[in-house]
């Protein structure tokens, strides 16, 4: 099952996203939750905390700025670059966040 | 006075924009009202109950060799203005830059950061609601402004946005940058969290009720609910601003 979540900004996605995650974890399905927002707070949904959160921003950003190496396999990527969120959710923040790049 | 409103979405970027562009037309002459979000809503809260057609067509941008998007006739910002947006209450001028009507070619909206960056008009005020999240607001949209409001609710979520928004903000030096907290519960947790943010905070408005329903309504709170503790609050918002000389 893939799930997609779309809407306007404030309506809920993230929550929406974080909930359906965990529910479908808990009934024992291996989840995958993917934060495709380029400003990313799903682990904040998910319950991973802000820093967590703030550290896989990290992460995905690093690779932009080529201070760290893509992985050559999506399960190596998800192992190198994805946190551990309660009730067997796997997160990975996907889409390229925002460089200051003015001008 | 040149204002850019950023922040998460649903934070109330278009509401308050919407209201202090009204206010400052109606006490300090014309305003050039940009709504650079996509996802537009800026027209509902000036008060124009749709969104109109218009804006800058896309014909008007070329891709240049290595220049990028640029617009195919050097025609002045203040010409595209007098051209293509739309008269709405107060001396509020709107100017639809973000809706993309059917197929356009991607990127191309970059021809027009030029515009809303040049537009300098004696005695005009520029108010831009900029689109939800980090990236484009930063991606030159903002860089017209002389202040940044950052507009959040007390959330998690909205209050990294805004720590990720400020940190992006040192970008812009010349820019002061402020933090409005939305749908507070009270004022004091709005200090303690712009305090942690290492932000002024310029107002917190209030929840209210009015406000959601003027949503709901797709009316402008300035013009439904005038007397509601949040367009109170946006007055002394802009009070304290145009008070203040930065």
């Amino acid at each position: 099952m893939k799930i997609g979540i779309v809407g306007k900004g404030g309506a809920g996605k993230t929550t929406t996203a974080g909930i359906v995650a965990r529910t479908l974890g808990r009934k024992g399905y291996s989840v995958l939750a993917l934060d495709c927002d380029t400003n990313p707070n799903l682990g904040i949904a998910l319950g991973l905390g802000l820093q967590e959160t703030e550290r896989l921003a990290a992460i995905r950003q690093s690779l932009d700025e080529e201070a760290a190496e893509h992985a050559p396999s999506v399960s190596e990527m998800l192992q190198r670059f994805g946190a551990q969120a309660p009730d067997a959710v796997r997160l990975a923040v996907v889409t390229k966040i925002d460089t200051p790049n003015p001008g | 006075m040149r204002l850019a409103f950023i922040g998460k979405g649903g934070s109330g970027k278009s509401t308050v924009a919407g209201t202090v562009a009204r206010m400052l037309a109606r006490q300090h002459g014309p305003v050039l009202a940009l709504d650079v979000d996509p996802l537009p809503g800026l027209a509902f809260s000036l008060g124009l109950g749709h969104i109109p057609e218009g804006g800058l067509p896309e014909e008007l941008a070329e891709r240049r060799e290595g220049k990028g998007w640029v617009l195919k006739e050097e025609v002045s910002a203040e010409s595209l203005v007098d051209r293509y947006a739309v008269q709405g209450p107060d001396g509020v001028w709107f100017l639809q830059l973000g809706k993309m009507p059917g197929h356009v070619r991607p990127g191309s909206s970059t021809a027009f950061r030029h515009v809303v960056e040049s537009f300098h008009r004696p005695g005009w005020s520029v108010v831009g609601d900029l689109s939800a999240g980090t990236r484009q607001a930063f991606a030159g949209w903002a860089s017209f402004a002389t202040r940044l409001v950052i507009v959040s609710e007390l959330s998690s979520s909205g209050l990294l946005t805004a720590r990720r928004l400020r940190r992006l903000a040192e970008t812009f030096p010349e820019a002061a940058v402020g933090l409005v907290i939305n749908k507070a519960n009270g004022d004091g947790l709005a200090a303690a969290k712009a305090a942690e943010l290492g932000m002024p905070l310029w107002a917190v408005l209030p929840y209210d009720g009015e406000m959601a329903a003027a949503e709901q309504t797709g009316q402008a709170p300035i013009d439904v609910a005038p007397n509601s503790p949040v367009v109170k609050a946006i007055e002394r918002f802009l009070q304290r601003i145009t008070e203040d000389p930065k």
